[in-house]
């Protein structure tokens, strides 16, 4: 049996044990918080176990409106920033892999996509605010997509551009051949073939642009014009919130991208493992 | 190879549509990366008032600098931000190194823990801040409710400088080791098997094949991920906010959150981009070391 190519490996009880171990390690600080998030605030602060189902919290992180609207904030600024990337990334990705072209714009483009990762973002902190200051974008949702669209784009393209690369050149020539232009060849022979490489580029761009936190904090004034990463920050330093709410409002920043990575775990799992590489 | 299609007009067509594809993303990097570095640069040297109009810029030289590199507080970052990267990047390369080994070795549990391994990575650093604040917390902490349970002292570790900086460690391990699970896992993947067997055929104990054979073949592949965990370290600035807020006095104020405090809070814009500035030379002086280091022992091996 174990002479076959395909031998089904071997069980080990050790083993199986300690991935219940690294699971319950995972999961554990979420599930906590997100337990919380459905208690009274009686409940949790009691030295006592007790577990009152209540969904007052979830009603008062959303009162007022404010929460909903940094909700709103980060949703445009996902789609925005996503759109940017996908676009200018297989654009220039394609132009990278398949186009050969002048040396005096690529070296450049591969520097800059080379180096912008590695800057801590915190060290842009003070030119990028005086840069959105004098374009009249600070504190707006669209400037955010800018700065979100720079830290993001070398991934974009970096990553696109190795998916384009993995096309044969056949299928741009034969394409060529029938007299299409182009322009054309990329956009209806070329693209669809990088369908998955779009989709991990998008799903991982998406869940920078949701989590990011310090250009949320430092390129808007909070309150309503502020990301939701921003107003969760924002509920610790109210005397009047309490944890319940707080674990509500992680809860609904948190879940999302869970849900994202149980359903779309490859497309996070190529982006992850060539994001970080790059970036 | 391509004589059919190499016509001078193609050619000059197609870097034509190769340039314009580049243009977007130079013009994007150059307007939002470069630019404000060049601000950043600007500023370092510079003495800056904040008058109605604006920021008015008064070259000042090395001043700003000189003031920060002799400012206590500056050297208390960079010190924690070293301390902080070493102990993440190993704690992190360990976890990872063992997660992948159980996940390539699971038969039972393969699907569930590939996929729940890799959640600490896709939820906000905030959150992840948030999660472990409602298990640290000495008031309502999940820690101190189960020690309360069962009559043991209550912990208190966020209050003392040392406990913070082991609490930030701590988050920082469980929220990147999917990065580092994800790298050597795949590496694993790509070892063949047949090695392995012919190592057990020779007598070799499981112990015996993790140390000669698969982690000499992993050493790329975990100098890679190294490379990139040093850098996230270097950036963190999200982890600690709600969970120490870079306290208890400055025992976790990292690089990141110095230049936030000082051109925010202190207004002190000027030492702020001077910091920044020899925080980018020094992340690029550990890099070059790193590299070089890895390149000495790539020849030597």
């Amino acid at each position: 049996m174990t002479s076959t190519a395909s031998a089904p490996r071997k069980r080990s009880v050790l083993v199986e044990i300690g991935l219940v171990v690294a699971i319950i390690l995972v999961i554990l600080p979420v599930a906590w918080m997100v337990l919380l998030a459905f208690l009274p605030n009686v409940a949790i602060v009691s030295t006592k176990w007790i577990f009152p189902f209540w969904l007052g919290n979830f009603a008062q992180v959303f009162e007022g409106g404010v929460f909903g609207i940094q909700i709103l904030n980060s949703v445009g600024i996902v789609v925005g920033t996503v759109v940017l990337c996908l676009v200018i990334g297989s654009i220039s990705g394609y132009s990278l892999a398949k186009l050969n072209p002048p040396r005096w714009l690529a070296i450049p483009a591969l520097a800059l996509a080379g180096i912008i990762p590695l800057i801590p973002p915190a060290t842009l902190v003070p030119g990028l605010y005086v840069t959105l200051n004098s374009i009249g974008l600070l504190g707006t949702v669209w400037g955010l997509i800018l700065v979100n669209t720079v830290f993001n784009l070398p991934f974009a393209t970096l990553l696109m551009s190795s998916y384009f690369s993995g096309i044969p050149e056949e299928l741009r020539e034969a394409a060529l051949m029938d007299g299409a232009s182009e322009p054309k060849v990329f956009a209806s022979v070329m693209l669809p073939l990088v369908r998955p490489g779009l989709a991990a580029t998008g799903v991982f761009v998406g869940i920078m642009a949701w989590n990011e936190f310090l250009m949320g904090l430092t390129m808007t004034s909070g309150g309503p014009t502020a990301p939701v990463t921003v107003g969760i920050a924002g509920f610790l330093q109210q005397y009047s919130v309490t944890w319940g709410q707080l674990s509500a409002a992680g809860t609904v920043a948190a879940i999302p991208m869970i849900v994202l990575a149980i359903f779309a775990n490859r497309h996070i799992v190529a982006g992850l493992t060539a994001g970080s590489v790059k970036g | 190879m391509t004589t059919t299609l190499a016509t001078p007009r193609r050619r000059r067509k197609r870097s034509l549509f190769a340039a314009i594809g580049l243009l977007p993303f130079l013009v994007f990097s150059l307007a939002l990366a470069a630019y404000p570095l060049s601000q950043v640069v600007r500023m370092a040297f510079s003495e800056i008032d904040l008058g109605a109009t604006g920021f008015s810029y008064s070259w000042s030289g090395l001043d700003n600098l000189v003031r920060v590199l002799s400012d206590a507080s500056a050297w208390q970052a960079i010190g924690n931000t070293v301390f902080f990267v070493v102990m993440t990047v190993v704690g992190s390369l360990l976890m990872g190194l063992i997660a992948a080994l159980l996940v390539n070795r699971a038969v039972i549990l393969l699907p569930l823990a590939r996929n729940v391994m890799i959640w600490p990575a896709v939820i906000a650093p905030v959150v992840v801040s948030l999660m472990w604040l409602l298990i640290f917390s000495p008031t309502v902490g999940g820690i101190n409710k189960v020690a309360l349970s069962f009559g043991l002292p209550a912990q208190e570790w966020l209050n003392s400088g040392p406990g913070a900086m082991f609490v930030v460690i701590i988050v920082d391990i469980w929220h990147w080791t999917p990065v580092v699970f994800l790298f050597l896992y795949t590496a694993l993947q790509s070892i063949n098997e047949e090695v392995l067997e012919a190592g057990r055929m020779d007598g070799a104990n499981e112990v015996g094949l993790l140390r000669h054979i698969v982690l000499p073949l992993l050493v790329p592949a975990i100098a890679a991920v190294g490379v990139v965990r040093i850098v996230m370290g270097i950036k963190v600035f999200d982890e600690m906010y709600l969970l120490t807020s870079g306290g208890p006095n400055g025992a976790t104020t990292l690089v990141s959150q110095r230049i936030q405090l000082w051109f925010f809070q202190d207004l002190r814009f000027g030492d702020a981009s001077a910091f920044s500035l020899a925080v980018v030379l020094m992340t690029a002086i550990v890099l070059a070391a790193f590299l070089f280091a890895r390149r000495q022992l790539g020849k030597r091996a």
